[in-house]
């Protein structure tokens, strides 16, 4: 078997507890071992996802041999596979950027968390079993919550304490809706889940999902749960915020989709795809107009991240094939250009000491290289034609034609409005005002910038054989039916 | 309806209360304990059989005559989480009252917009 995917869990978790040793032995070796770690992650990443993509069958990885429902099972199907690659990548290069934009000490204990984060989105997105999801929920959260406490202002602590008391009740209502699913099913398993989804009892399963739903949102950033986020955006050493964005969110998102079609057979289950409709619209609304009244750009950007989140869960709970893999591809999508742009608007900070408006006047003349990758960055966000988010924005519009919400696509189109007005008023900010002395700007790091740029400019001009992708990655969600067959379920029967 | 369902939600909602309505940090803090505490109860009873004893296989006591064990795993893990991340916030309020000099959350008001 390929069980050597179990890496991907064990290698960070290991890492992180060696830190404390190794800091014993040199201080300065902490942030280097840090990429170090994150580089050999990717490079199992790399290995699992072209295994799952040319086999065309997930890795199952049993912890301990027993077999699922009795085990604990890893299943790295199209999509895990795809989106722990993004999220091994997306740490590596956040961990270059610790090493100059992180100076606040004690520094192992960031490389510690940093690396705990990974691992805890790591294992939602690859997770068989709904309490293991709760396990890694709080493990991504705890860190998550420690990592925006990290700068040790008053504000960043005003931050945290919202983060902890919002995920805290989030978590405790997750649990709730747990012990709902296994009082009514007596498993914990997914794909037994699934497989007994029929026999769930109506209220059991409605109250049930609801429950997961709201406890997933606080870290999904939906509606009525999302007041954390802005705060911990702006507050948040700049390479945690990118983290965030590019797949804490992500993570919780997919989990969300996860939940909602292993139930899929369930009495009652339209109106909880309604619920999340509902949300991702308010979501999408609030998130947008908040975001068009912002002096701070991060915060900003915390807003229109936000504003992104809510189209992919409206995306996912259109409840079909189509709309499961736009919203897949748009959170690939959104995962590139959101750590492109708080890679850069961080950078922007670092160098120049703050992320208001007026820092970014003369920009342009000032970081040529960080400047030209945030207007690309910018405009493909707003849905030009021969960027990448522009092919996802159309596919969730394809879908939500299908699927016969036709207001979907004027809140889209509304939101890409909104956003044009504040990026644009940002684009002409950086370039078109102020003046200012150059700033000398670190090779590595326009290196990594101009890569994801030129990731996203490769997406926007050739769609087609990522779109292939994305819907493989999608099916492995919308497709309950063959993800319970490729579970390897011990005759248990009901 | 079952007494110890009833007692765990009624816990569930006392602390959701607190949570909500206090004006204290701290207080906040003890709400949200309390609501964990409750989930962990809701928990455990969801595996009560009634007349059963623990699941501890010695003398005399068979897996058929035993509770379910799975949710005392689990609530085994949750107490841990709770606690941590009780510890978390309790840090996070030290450093808020060093900066702040109040723990009244009407008045912890920097971040807006």
């Amino acid at each position: 078997m390929n069980q050597y995917a179990s890496l991907l869990i064990a290698l960070p978790l290991f890492s992180a507890f060696f830190i404390p040793i190794l800091k014993r032995i040199s201080k300065n070796a902490v942030m280097p071992f840090l990429a170090f770690v994150t580089l050999i992650q990717t490079g199992i990443a790399a290995l699992v996802f072209k295994e799952v993509y040319t086999t065309g069958k997930p890795i199952i990885v049993m912890a301990g041999g027993f077999r699922p429902p009795v085990g604990i099972n890893l299943y790295i199907g199209h999509f895990a596979a795809l989106f722990v690659l993004v999220i091994a990548v997306a740490s590596f290069l956040m961990a270059i950027f610790s090493i100059k934009a992180v100076s606040v000490e004690p520094k192992d204990k960031y490389a510690m968390l940093f690396l705990l984060l990974m691992l805890g989105a790591t294992g939602m997105i690859s997770t068989g079993d709904i309490f293991n999801l709760f396990v890694f929920m709080e493990i991504t959260a705890i860190s998550a919550y420690a990592l925006t406490a990290y700068n040790k202002t008053g504000e960043a602590s005003e931050a945290a304490l919202k983060y902890v008391v919002l995920g805290g009740v989030g978590s405790s209502f997750f649990l709730v809706g747990i012990a709902l699913i296994y009082g009514s099913l007596g498993t914990l398993n997914m794909a037994h889940i699934a497989q007994l989804a029929g026999l769930i009892n109506p209220t059991a399963a409605k109250v049930g999902l609801a429950l997961l739903i709201f406890g997933l949102a606080v870290e999904a950033e939906q509606f009525p749960l999302n007041a954390w986020a802005p705060d911990a955006y702006q507050e948040a050493p700049h390479p945690v915020t990118a983290m965030f964005s590019a797949f804490v969110v992500k993570a919780s998102l997919y989990a969300i989709g996860r939940i909602l079609y292993i139930l899929s057979a369930a009495e009652g289950w339209s109106s909880i795809l309604r619920l999340l409709i509902i949300l991702g619209t308010l979501t999408v609304i609030l998130g947008e107009m908040s975001a068009l009244r912002q002096t701070n750009v991060k915060r900003m950007f915390a807003y229109s991240s936000i504003a992104q989140v809510g189209l992919i869960a409206i995306g996912l709970a259109l409840g079909t094939a189509n709309g499961v893999s736009a919203s897949v591809f748009h959170m690939f999508n959104h995962a590139i250009v959101k750590a492109l742009m708080f890679l850069t608007v961080g950078y922007v900070a670092v160098e120049l000491g703050g992320a208001e408006m007026d820092k970014f006047e003369g920009l342009g003349k000032r970081m040529p290289v960080t400047a030209f990758a945030i207007t690309i960055g910018a405009i493909s966000i707003i849905g030009v034609p021969l960027f990448n988010i522009f092919w996802s924005k159309i596919q969730l519009i394809l879908a939500a034609l299908n699927a016969q919400y036709t207001w979907v696509v004027a809140l889209i189109l509304g939101a890409s409005l909104v956003e044009a007005t504040y990026y644009i008023r940002l684009i002409h900010t950086i370039w078109f005002k102020g003046e200012g002395e150059k700033v000398k700007e670190n090779s590595v790091l326009a290196l990594v910038i101009l890569l994801l740029v030129a990731l996203i400019i490769v997406i926007g001009i050739y769609p087609e054989p990522f779109w292939n992708v994305m819907q493989k990655a999608g099916n492995d969600i919308f497709n309950v039916a063959q993800y319970v067959k490729n579970v390897p379920l011990m005759g248990v029967n009901p | 309806m079952n007494p110890y369902y009833f007692a765990s939600i009624a816990l569930i909602l006392i602390g959701f209360y607190a949570v909500l309505a206090k004006r204290n940090v701290i207080k906040m803090l003890v709400g949200l304990s309390i609501m964990e505490t409750g989930v962990n109860l809701l928990l455990i009873s969801v595996g009560y059989v009634s007349g059963k004893s623990a699941p501890i296989l010695s003398e005399g006591i068979t897996p058929d005559k035993a509770v379910d064990p799975i949710p005392q795993a689990l609530v085994l893990t949750a107490i841990v989480i709770g606690v941590a991340t009780t510890a978390l916030a309790l840090s996070v309020v030290i450093n808020l009252y060093e900066k702040y000099k109040t723990l009244n959350v009407e008045e912890i008001r920097r971040l807006r917009g």
